[in-house]
């Protein structure tokens, strides 16, 4: 065998193999972000029940630590992010992915229960947006604008909670929180303060369903008027 | 994923490719290419420069040459005048009287019949090297040069090629490039894979130019057109690594498109017309089967690639503009960068770029080193890592354009 064919079929094989290197990498690399979501979705899990337990234990005094929650909900946010990431690596359709995805929105909704609990016994009003969103093609030509615009006020002005939903998940918990909330199948589809609204055209047109305390103080939570 | 995808075969045969000359660099008969030692042999060697309108160098050059370490008697340097409209006549004369340069003035009939010339001139030389007169050689590059020569079916050599005091960031990034171009025809030379012999002191054995007829037109393009004659006749090209000479090159972007564009619709017109018979060829080896065939996907796939990255890129303003409408510009222009390894975006795609940018880097390195050329190449390195892949494209296309629609261009 001449020198240039046995280099040619050696190189094939090098190349072939640090191809093949980087691709299990990469896997590797997706495989230790899904293990880290999962250790944090454990972790958070912990933490929601470590709340519910807090506000249990104070239930003579449940305002006595507002503070009770908050870093949860900061966790829960910075979990979706990370989602968001694995998301877009791996694929929307991805079954870890979707187990995942299905844990975080199960977190979001305990969340959500939480904060509505607080506020209630607590005498105290964060701003929260529920938001609806369709990953399947082309029922919502507007969800990325609308996730984008919901991003921007959420860094803008932290008091606001907001909780994304793909409506499509196929989860009991879910199912039922569009029941409850009698959420239509019209995208994206946003329950803010209690009021629905659908459709996504412009930011300006967006503020306006938010109240205007939102964008007047830049306090975590507002207290109720008496 | 996206269009992203469309990169991955390109990406691959780069990769490939790369690793070829690499190990090719590191067999056996290159290494003992790189072991060979400039001789005492001293055959009767004739230089041909051939000049249109290079008043400002050829001074220089044909000092550099005179400064050679090679005897007198056995070196002789022919200038030959193809018609210049400038100063070169009365600089050239100005060696009238030098027993060992000829000078040739004669009617302007492009580069081929300047080096015709001089080769019908040297008659008892055993070798003819061509210089271009914008290009200087090393005292000892001829002494380097000979012993490529030393089996008899070696037909020709090249030298090692870098840029001649590089100033600019564009002579750096070519030289970077240059320098690459020394590590690939030193691996080229192993297996007779080398499809062109430069201009700048590239050398033939007379008796097989005889046979095979003098240079010619070939599409502006007479370099290569006679390395690829010379392998379809079974002979082997060589490569001197430390036969240095150092040639200018454009100082701007847009003489530098315009001899890219040159270069390289030659490189298309005579592989896909004269010499389409080389393709594919396993008869030519690594040259028939990989050196033209790659060098025809790259320019196909440089040109290709660069219009795909730009629709994406046009496509993501567009989406982004659609995206962040109403959004303050501070919100949106506001970098994101965290530390945290979980948002690193590690993809295929940037991993394989990676070890293909280390791998030419690695070939600079080598190609410097084995030349011995002395030469600053950080800037050149980074240069040609960063910016060369958004000109390059701009003369890929020009010449696929001019090659598909039959333009033809003037020399300079």
């Amino acid at each position: 065998m001449s020198l240039g064919t046995r280099n040619a079929l050696l190189a094939l094989a090098i190349t072939v193999a640090i191809i093949g290197t980087i691709v299990a990498a990469i896997h590797q690399l997706d495989r230790q972000r899904i293990a880290e979501l999962d250790a944090i979705q454990s972790q958070l899990a912990t933490d929601t029940l470590s709340v519910e337990t807090q506000f249990a234990l104070l239930e003579n005094a449940p305002c006595a630590d507002l503070t009770v929650g908050t870093d949860l909900t900061s966790e829960v946010s910075s979990l979706g992010d990370r989602l968001g990431v694995a998301e877009s690596r791996l694929g929307s359709d991805n079954p870890e992915v979707l187990r995942l995805k299905k844990q975080y929105t199960l977190l979001q909704i305990r969340d959500y229960i939480l904060a509505q609990r607080i506020a209630k016994t607590c005498d105290i009003e964060p701003v929260t947006a529920l938001y609806f969103y369709s990953n399947e093609a082309g029922t919502c030509e507007s969800c990325d604008r609308a996730s984008y615009a919901l991003s921007f006020l959420r860094q803008t002005y932290p008091q606001l909670r907001v909780y994304s939903f793909d409506y499509n998940l196929d989860l009991g918990a879910l199912k039922t929180l569009i029941a409850v909330e009698k959420v239509e199948p019209k995208f994206p589809a946003f329950v803010i303060e209690g009021k629905h609204s659908y459709g996504f055209t412009d930011v300006e047109s967006f503020q306006k369903l938010f109240p205007k305390e939102l964008f007047a103080t830049s306090t975590a939570t507002s207290t109720k008027k008496k | 994923m996206s269009l992203e995808i469309l990169a991955y075969p390109f990406l691959f045969l780069g990769l490939y490719f790369e690793v070829f000359m690499l190990l090719t660099f590191l067999s056996g008969p290159a290494k003992e290419r790189r072991k060979r030692i400039a001789g005492g042999s001293t055959p009767k060697v004739a230089i041909i420069v051939p000049c249109w309108n290079e008043q400002d160098t050829i001074d220089g050059t044909v000092r550099s040459l005179l400064a050679m370490d090679y005897p007198k008697d056995r070196l002789q340097i022919i200038l030959v005048n193809d018609g210049s409209t400038d100063n070169t006549k009365e600089v050239m004369d100005s060696y009238i009287g030098n027993p060992q340069i000829t000078v040739v003035h004669k009617e302007n009939g492009g580069k081929h019949t300047a080096i015709n010339k001089g080769i019908e001139i040297a008659k008892d030389a055993e070798f003819v090297g061509c210089l271009d007169a914008d290009s200087f050689v090393a005292p000892d590059a001829l002494r380097e040069m000979i012993p490529c020569f030393d089996r008899p079916e070696v037909a020709a050599a090249t030298p090692a090629m870098s840029v001649f005091q590089p100033k600019n960031l564009l002579e750096q990034m070519q030289n970077a490039e240059y320098i690459i171009g020394i590590a690939a025809r030193h691996a080229l030379s192993a297996v007779n894979g080398i499809y062109v012999t430069p201009g700048p002191f590239s050398f033939y054995r007379r008796s097989v130019i005889e046979e095979l007829g003098g240079f010619r037109h070939a599409h502006q393009a007479e370099d290569m057109e006679m390395a690829l004659r010379i392998q379809r006749a079974g002979y082997e090209i060589e490569n001197a690594p430390r036969s240095r000479v150092y040639t200018k090159v454009p100082r701007q972007v847009g003489k530098l498109i315009k001899q890219r564009t040159r270069w390289t619709t030659g490189f298309l017109r005579n592989v896909m017309t004269d010499y389409r018979d080389l393709v594919g060829n396993p008869k030519y080896g690594i040259l028939g089967l990989m050196v033209l065939p790659l060098g025809f996907v790259a320019i196909v796939g440089g040109a290709f690639l660069f219009i795909v990255a730009m629709v994406s890129l046009i496509l993501n303003i567009l989406k982004t503009h659609a995206l962040t409408e109403g959004i303050p510009l501070s919100y949106t222009l506001l970098p994101r960068f965290s530390a945290d390894w979980f948002y690193v975006p590690v993809t295929f795609l940037l991993v394989t770029s990676l070890v293909v940018g280390i791998l030419s880097v690695s070939l600079v390195l080598i190609g410097r080193h084995v030349s011995n050329t002395p030469a600053e190449i950080v800037l050149g390195i980074i240069g040609y890592s960063f910016i060369y892949a958004f000109i390059a494209p701009f003369w890929l296309m020009r010449s696929m354009y001019d090659v598909l629609t039959g333009k033809r261009r003037a020399w300079r």
